[in-house]
């Protein structure tokens, strides 16, 4: 037997059937990859795009639970977000604080609360607020948080933020 | 030693086929594991989906019509990925919003877990006029 005999074998035997599996594999891979729709529209995105698809999840479930959770799964839902997003997130974190805040009872936590958000998201401003808050009424099926909290129709004293916090109009 | 006598007792033409058999279960197994989603790391270097975000695709499309059987299988797969990894505070809306969104049943609603996991979490309302507007308003 020469030499060569082992590494022939081992090439024949083992590297040979091997490259053969991975071209195969790499060839499946694409086949699966055109065949199937949902694989198809999310392979090769750029990052920022992957990773606003992999957010959406978490936010049809803060969704769900927003238009028609109880009080209890909503606050559940809130620190679970909060938990969930970075301070970078701010309008994201300022919706969940507006949120926890229109199914506060307490005045002055919903009123503490609502200036979080405005912290979170001082771009808002006063208006931004309170058109956010409308929406988000609206965006509420069950009560309690499906009229906008008496802060927003003017009443309660002003609240410190930041800077100038937001206050009823 | 000569390759005749190596090869003695089951001859050169049963080596040859046993060498093209493996050939041939490589190329399988390869093709295989591709089109299940298996391969390895560097020969999916280019491909950016993830189960998450194709779980994250499926709830922002109002529907998504031509998808086949196969298509639906997957995502159902994907979705129990996604689900294994789910914050478990949060994991019983999760499977409601699957439900509602028939994610796991091949785009069409359960209505009935649906219903069952909205009493289950004790909701003020599961008729069946609110899932359907749940349905709508938890496309992110």
């Amino acid at each position: 037997m020469s030499s060569g005999g082992p590494v022939r074998a081992l090439l024949k035997w083992i590297l040979g059937p091997l490259a053969v599996a991975f071209v195969f594999c790499g060839l499946g891979q694409g086949l699966a990859v055109r065949r199937d729709q949902v694989y198809a529209a999310t392979a090769r995105l750029p990052p920022a795009e992957r990773a606003g698809l992999e957010s959406a999840p978490a936010l049809a479930v803060a969704n769900a639970t927003w238009a028609f959770g109880s009080v209890d799964a909503v606050k559940k839902m809130a620190r679970i977000e909060l938990d969930r997003l970075p301070e970078s997130e701010g309008p994201r974190r300022a919706r969940v604080y507006l949120r926890f805040g229109i199914v506060d009872t307490n005045p002055d936590g919903q009123a503490a609360l609502f200036g979080q958000a405005w912290a979170a998201d001082p771009k808002m401003g006063n208006q931004g607020l309170k058109d956010a808050a409308v929406r988000e009424v609206h965006a509420r099926f069950v009560a309690p948080g499906n009229v906008l909290p008496l802060f927003f129709l003017g009443g309660h004293p002003p609240i410190s933020g930041p800077a100038a916090g937001p206050g009823p109009r | 030693m000569t390759r005749r006598d190596t090869d003695a007792g089951s001859g050169p033409g049963s080596s040859r086929a046993a060498l093209v058999a493996t050939y041939v279960v490589a190329a399988i197994a390869g093709c295989v594991l591709g089109l299940r989603g298996l391969a390895p790391p560097f020969l999916r270097a280019r491909e950016s989906s993830t189960p998450l975000a194709r779980v994250g695709f499926a709830l922002r499309q109002q529907e998504i019509p031509e998808a086949t059987a196969s298509d639906w299988g997957d995502l159902a797969r994907d979705v129990e990925r996604v689900r294994s990894t789910w914050d478990p505070r949060d994991r019983d809306v999760f499977d409601l919003v699957v439900a509602v969104r028939g994610l796991a049943t091949g785009g069409v609603a359960d209505w009935s877990r649906a219903e069952q996991l909205c009493r289950d979490l004790k909701w003020p309302r599961c008729d069946q006029p609110a899932l359907a507007a749940l349905r709508r308003s938890s496309r992110p």
